[in-house]
């Protein structure tokens, strides 16, 4: 088990939200080939293919404030990271969103890359 | 509100539209004044509400004295439609459509027919009541849709055309208002009730099976007359 699964699940989902608020493209260097994203129902598989989907949202400017971030220690050193939060796109009124990150550390052990990634707005009738 | 209960018909109309060509502001522009800003988070949809008197068409065009009361909720998108379509479940109940462009950017014009197949695809029957609205029609000097352009496409898609103003109010009321006049002269019409969405009559008890019926004097007081 990883012993700093807190730690390292704190300062990744800074660094993701940080990245996607203000350059999306920059964040094809969180995921590898093996990759995959559930992006509102809809699975992609390779960094290529996730930044492909992540860039082309059509909004100019978003920004998410995280409520809460839960955190668990997985299998081979992973990490499992639970993000409640909000987004604001452009000037639409905010969303609740829900994501959830497994991560995994790089064989070099220096970092570690997003290894599933599953995103969910809240919505229930919309 | 004292009346806040008393209303022979509850409506919902939908705005749709690509982010940007201005839906929030033209449902805020026409309720304005008697308005009721709500806004879901957690169901995604902003709607908000407006009270008006209805006085149907008679066949010779004139209106009718007899009122009826109308509790219209205007709904919206809050930007869901950026991250995946809209479901079936956002159209539920829906009894019109505003479909609306911005005349000043050409895309959203020409994503009129996409967004008409979503609404066919999942609105209450395969051909609902629906206006064709090209907004910002007070930005003269940024337009990139042309009049003629989008008239022909409202006739040939047998829709009723309006160029609005969110900023200054133009043909804001007279956009919503002949969405208005084609549902409730489809609800006088339609024989089978069943056809048509829930919750559009109201089901206050106090109601008989007849419509109310409103004198002129009272619509003054309801601050909601759609004239």
């Amino acid at each position: 088990m990883n012993p700093n699964f807190a730690t390292v699940g704190q300062a990744f989902v800074k660094t993701y939200y940080e990245t996607f608020d203000s350059n999306r493209a920059a964040l094809a260097s969180l995921y590898v080939a093996e990759s995959m994203l559930t992006f509102e129902g809809a699975q992609f598989q390779g960094s290529d293919a996730i930044i492909k989907k992540l860039t082309s949202l059509p909004f100019q400017a978003i920004a998410h404030v995280l409520s809460t971030i839960d955190c668990q220690p997985t299998v081979s050193l992973g990490i499992i990271v639970f993000v409640v939060g909000q987004l604001k796109t452009d000037n639409d009124a905010p969303h609740t969103f829900n994501q959830c990150f497994h991560l995994k550390p790089k064989p070099d052990g220096s970092t570690y890359y997003v290894f599933n990634d599953m995103f969910r707005l809240s919505l229930h009738n919309g | 509100m004292a009346e806040s209960a008393e209303y022979d018909y509850l409506l919902k109309f939908l705005a749709l539209g690509d982010s940007g060509v201005g839906k929030t502001s033209l449902l805020f522009q026409y309720t304005d004044g008697t308005f009721n800003p709500k806004f879901i988070s957690t169901v995604g949809i902003d709607f908000r509400e407006k009270r008006v008197i209805h006085h149907p068409l008679n066949p010779d065009g004139s209106r009718s004295t007899r009122g009826q009361r109308v509790h219209l909720q205007l709904w919206d998108t809050a930007g869901q439609e950026r991250f995946r379509s809209l479901t079936t479940a956002f159209f539920r109940d829906a009894m019109g459509f505003l479909l609306v462009f911005d005349l000043t950017h050409e895309q959203s014009f020409l994503n009129i027919r996409n967004w008409l197949s979503q609404l066919q695809t999942h609105a209450y029957c395969e051909n609902p009541d629906i206006v064709l609205i090209g907004n910002k029609a007070d930005l003269e000097d940024q337009k990139q849709v042309d009049e003629n352009e989008a008239r022909t496409l409202a006739e040939n898609l047998g829709l009723k055309y309006f160029e609005t103003s969110a900023f200054n109010g133009q043909n804001v009321s007279k956009s919503v208002e002949a969405l208005l006049d084609q549902v409730m002269s489809r609800m006088e019409n339609c024989v089978d009730k069943a056809t048509l969405p829930n919750n559009v009559f109201n089901n206050n008890p106090n109601r008989g099976t007849k419509l109310r019926e409103v004198d002129e004097a009272n619509d003054e007081s309801q601050g909601g007359c759609s004239c």
